[in-house]
């Protein structure tokens, strides 16, 4: 029982991780209709630089950035967090800017082969000596290990505890504040509009007067931020840091599509909800079944859902006009 | 303009020279391949010494991977990034049959026999087998993917090489004793052992220049061959237009099912060769994306269908890393860059569509802009 | 060569090659197409016209496969095509041209050609790779149907060109050469007149019904040249949003209120 309560935890925690991470793969696929494989990149981006932020801000702090028990006042986990959406932003803009813009007109699959060069270029250069460098490293703690709540199940030998803790609490709250802003900003203001109307239909926005280029800028900055948020997000839950290109992050980065792909590509609530499933297929088929392949159940699943409903969950399928 | 039409009702004479079939004919090219490849087996390692002629090996099996995924890349215009995981299943299938095979056989997983010997036979036979597996795993991963947007069979290919390198990295220990071997219940032997995380060990070092440009002899016979009739013509029709390839009768999801099947065979005999070369062993992370990305790295800096192409950017890519290899850190950030660049000014590649060969001859699409029905 | 005007649709059903009926289609909230019928007999030669958007486009995807139509039968022959597959329907012989060309652009003219003709081809992957007497009975078969459908339309000059270096009007007339290489039984034309200049236009109606003739195929044409599609078709059915506000012969068409209506309305494009 305590178990299964805690696997779902995880599941949903994990899963909001996925969420913001899906949605910025959703908005530009939505937008330019092809994927945007460098995105988990910037997840990692946001993850090393948060590291490399705070390991600078600790020790100014009197704090040992290497010492598990001392932990920094709250607000520089806020810090931190902001400063990792505002360059990781900044990264997305140029990105767009210097090596998807000028395809804007070619065929989707160059766009692809440009967005794995760039997703190449941003792996290696991180992994170079003088950027984050070749080898793991520990998130320095920036938010209390607080048990926010602790049951025990059973007695004796059996017992086992079930444990919520904070950093489970700020993940899921983080990542919810941050998707109900999405889903407002996309749905109840006139950049939204904007958004959908050019998702809907390039041309015809433009010739509405829509500024294509500035909506497109805004949705990669808006994509990287978020992702941003989850490779902090995710480093709070899993300090063990593996280096840029390592093959965790790729995978993490891909489940995050996958989930995109299960709820509807270019749908922003499919997104959030293909981040849960995915979550809760992983976690509970690592639970129930076994750890080891638990990704092999996401890429099984995603075959499944292609296979049956190829659109995805939300998603409404396309007809290529003739 | 449309044709004054005549809709002249006789016949037009037979004009083009036909080209008559003869199945001995058809066998040169692939003969002379092979004698060049029995050449390069006795002559090179001497001429060039072992550490060249290592390199001229790993060359060899790297077009063949290459030249294979422009089938599905390159010619059907898919999207394939999972090439390193169809290799190393055949790979790892390949190495499975040789190895224990022997120990069957001939009760040591030793090399048995020389050149063309039992040992060769069983083991080009081996990669054979694993490259029938990889093709059927492809036709599983391909069959759903392919009937969806090509994007998708990018993600389908690069979660499927992860899923080979996860499943392969939980295999048991390789036995290495004959008798415990003989003495395995079923058990022991489903799944195989084949070395989980830290690779296959003990594989029989088969893998010689001889069998590797064979392999690569018919690999680029077939791709030529293919490239030049009615199914590659299809393939192609298929990357350049989809909707309109359907309305002139193709079959897409079939004609992309084929490509995909076939470039995964042969990734499969290249994983059999690679497995058994001396100097490698063949382990999980030879499935995961970095291994994939190159080949298609290849794929894309060659030119998109160009076989001449593709091998050229193979042996450059193959060669250039070996030379420099104190830039290790440095040969993907180029690889990136590479690609980057290419998208933006040459997005065709380096020989776009075209084999090398056309680059002499008469060049055709410069004229016709002069001509006056341009203004039409 | 047209029947009289008072002809009606119940002698022609009998014999109708391309029997369609009432199918429809709708994208989202737009349906556009409702309720299309049409009996078009063994080398007839018909029209559809309406203004732009009107859903002409959409009835030549209906009846390719290219879209699935919502409600409604087709059968061509004796085949009830219903909702095959494109390439499928292409086999059956319905073939098209499209309104905004598709050739293969990095293909020769010949390709092109040759591709359209192969579809009956049965040469396997066996045969291909080892070259055998089949398949290069096969190919020179090809070939030579591909070289006699370019010369019957002069093209032959141009075979080994890429598509897209042809002219604009050779790329339209190569559309309708590769439409015919599938050996069809109907063809669907979509404004294939489009961008041509006036004594252009002239000979492609002349062509038309040659083509008609010489290939025995029945032929839809969209067309906007109303001079054009009056002259050479013997019957015309008139869409609008999607309905069919009229049908009939020319000298009918011509003079109904509903079609006027429809085009001014409409705001016909001048070509
Ligand atoms: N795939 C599609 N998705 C949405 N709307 C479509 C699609 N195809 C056609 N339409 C709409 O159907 C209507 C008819 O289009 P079409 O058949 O191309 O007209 P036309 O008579 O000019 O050929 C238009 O309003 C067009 O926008
Ligand atoms: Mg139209």
């Amino acid at each position: 029982m305590s178990d299964f309560a805690q696997t779902l935890i995880t599941a949903i925690a994990i899963g909001s991780l996925y969420a913001l991470i899906a949605l910025g793969y959703t908005m530009v696929y939505g937008i330019l209709k092809f994927i945007n494989f460098a995105h988990s990149d910037i997840v990692v981006l946001g993850a090393w630089s948060s590291y490399t932020l705070a390991s600078r801000i600790l020790p100014k702090l009197g704090l040992n950035p290497h010492n598990p028990e001392s932990v920094p006042p709250i607000w520089v986990a806020a810090v931190v967090l902001l400063a990792a959406m505002v360059f990781c932003g900044a990264v997305g803009f140029t990105i767009e800017r210097l090596a998807y813009r000028p395809l804007r007109r070619a065929p989707r699959l160059n766009v692809l082969i440009t967005a794995i060069g760039v997703s190449l270029l941003l792996q290696n250069v991180g992994q170079l000596d003088y950027v984050f460098g070749a080898s793991p490293q520990k998130m320095p703690p920036l938010l209390p290990s607080w048990e926010l709540a602790s049951f025990t199940f059973g007695e004796g030998e059996t017992a086992r505890r079930l444990v919520i803790g904070l950093v489970d609490v700020v993940i899921f709250a983080t990542a919810t504040s941050l998707m109900l802003m999405m889903q407002y900003l996309v749905f109840h203001t006139k950049l939204g509009v904007a958004m959908r109307a050019v998702s809907f239909n390039t041309d015809t926005a433009a010739l509405m007067g829509i500024p294509v280029d500035r909506v497109v800028s805004f949705t990669f900055v808006l994509g990287s931020t978020l992702a941003a948020a989850a490779g902090f997000l995710y480093v709070m839950k899993y300090p063990g840091m593996n280096q840029p290109a390592h093959t965790i992050w790729v995978l993490l980065g891909l489940k995050a599509f996958v989930a995109a792909v299960i709820g509807g590509i270019g749908n922003v609530r499919g997104a959030v909800l293909g981040g849960f499933v995915i979550a809760f297929v992983e976690q509970f088929g690592a639970f129930y079944i076994s750890t080891n392949y638990r990704d092999v159940y996401v890429f099984t699943l995603l075959i499944v859902i292609l296979l049956v409903k190829p659109s995805g969950l939300l998603g409404s399928p396309l007809r290529e006009k003739v | 303009m449309v044709g004054t039409v005549s809709l002249s009702t006789k016949n037009r004479e037979q004009k083009s020279e036909l080209r008559t079939g003869n199945a001995l004919l058809g066998l040169l090219p692939i003969a002379a391949g092979l004698g060049i490849a029995t050449l390069m087996h006795f002559f090179l390692p001497g001429l060039i010494g072992q550490f060249y002629a290592r390199i001229v090996t790993d060359i060899g099996i790297t077009i063949v991977l290459a030249v294979s995924l422009n089938i599905v890349n390159g010619m059907t215009g898919q999207f394939s990034i999972g090439h390193a995981g169809f290799m190393t299943l055949g790979g790892y299938t390949a190495a499975t049959i040789t190895y224990y095979g022997s120990m069957f056989l001939w009760d040591s997983a030793g090399k048995h026999g020389g050149f063309l010997g039992s040992g060769e036979w069983l083991f080009i036979a081996s990669c054979v087998a694993g490259g029938l597996f990889a093709a059927f795993a492809g036709y599983i991963v391909g069959l759903p993917s392919l009937r969806l947007r090509g994007d998708y069979l990018a993600i389908v290919t690069l979660g499927f090489g992860e899923i080979v390198r996860v499943i392969l990295q939980q295999t048991g220990k390789t036995i290495d004793d004959v008798e415990d071997f003989k003495n395995a219940g079923w058990a022991q032997l489903i799944p195989p052992p084949v070395g989980g995380a830290v690779g296959f060990d003990g594989v029989p070092k088969y893998t010689n220049l001889f069998w590797v440009y064979a392999v690569l002899t018919i690999t680029i016979v077939v791709a030529y061959r293919l490239k030049g009739s009615s199914l590659g013509r299809a393939m192609i029709s298929v990357r350049e237009d989809e909707i309109a390839a359907q309305a002139m009768g193709v079959n897409i999801s079939r004609q992309k099912v084929l490509a995909f099947v076939m470039a995964a065979f042969f990734a499969g005999v290249a994983g059999g060769l690679f497995a058994h070369e001396r100097g490698v062993i063949i382990s999980p992370k030879d499935a995961g994306f970095q291994r994939s990305f190159d080949y298609v790295i290849m794929t894309v800096l060659g030119g998109r269908g160009s076989i001449t192409g593709v091998t050229l950017a193979a042996v450059l890519l193959t060669a250039l890393p070996e030379m420099l290899r104190d830039f290790e850190q440095y040969r993907l950030i180029v690889y990136a860059l590479l690609l980057i660049f290419m998208m933006l000014v040459r997005p065709q590649g380096l020989l776009g569509i075209h084999e090398i060969w056309n680059f002499w001859q008469r060049p055709k699409s410069s004229v016709k802009s002069a001509s006056p029905e341009a203004q039409v | 060569m047209s029947p009289p005007a008072t002809t009606s649709s119940a002698v022609q059903s009998a014999d109708a090659l391309l029997d369609v009926d009432q199918i429809g289609i709708s994208f989202g909230g737009l349906k556009a197409v409702q309720n299309f019928s049409l009996k078009l007999p063994r080398s007839g030669l018909f029209g559809l016209i309406g203004p732009n958007g009107a859903g002409k486009t959409t009835v030549f995807n209906l009846l390719t496969g290219v879209y699935r139509p919502d409600c409604g039968q087709i059968r061509l022959g004796s085949t009830q095509l219903g909702r095959g597959k494109p390439h499928e329907i292409t086999a059956a012989g319905i073939a098209r041209t499209f309104q905004n060309i598709r050739l293969f652009p990095n293909l020769t003219v010949l390709d092109n050609v040759r591709l359209a003709g192969q579809l009956r081809n049965s040469r396997g992957l066996l045969d291909t790779v080892l070259r055998t007497r089949g398949y290069h009975q096969e190919e020179n078969g090809l070939r030579e149907k591909a070289l006699n459908l370019l010369e019957i339309f002069e093209l032959q000059d141009r075979a080994e060109e890429l598509a897209s270096n042809l002219s604009y009007g050779h790329q339209r007339k190569l559309e309708i050469i590769r439409a015919l290489a599938t050996d069809p039984k109907v063809l669907l034309l979509d404004e294939p007149a489009a961008g041509l200049n006036p004594q252009e236009k002239r000979m492609l109606a002349h062509s038309i019904q040659q083509i008609r003739d010489r290939f025995q195929v029945a032929v839809l044409l969209i067309e906007h040249d109303m001079p054009l599609v009056m002259e050479i078709c013997e019957r015309i059915v008139v869409l609008d949003h999607g309905v069919t506000i009229c049908e009939g012969v020319p000298s009918e068409i011509q003079n109904d209120p509903r079609v006027i209506a429809a085009y001014l309305g409409g705001g016909l494009e001048e070509n």
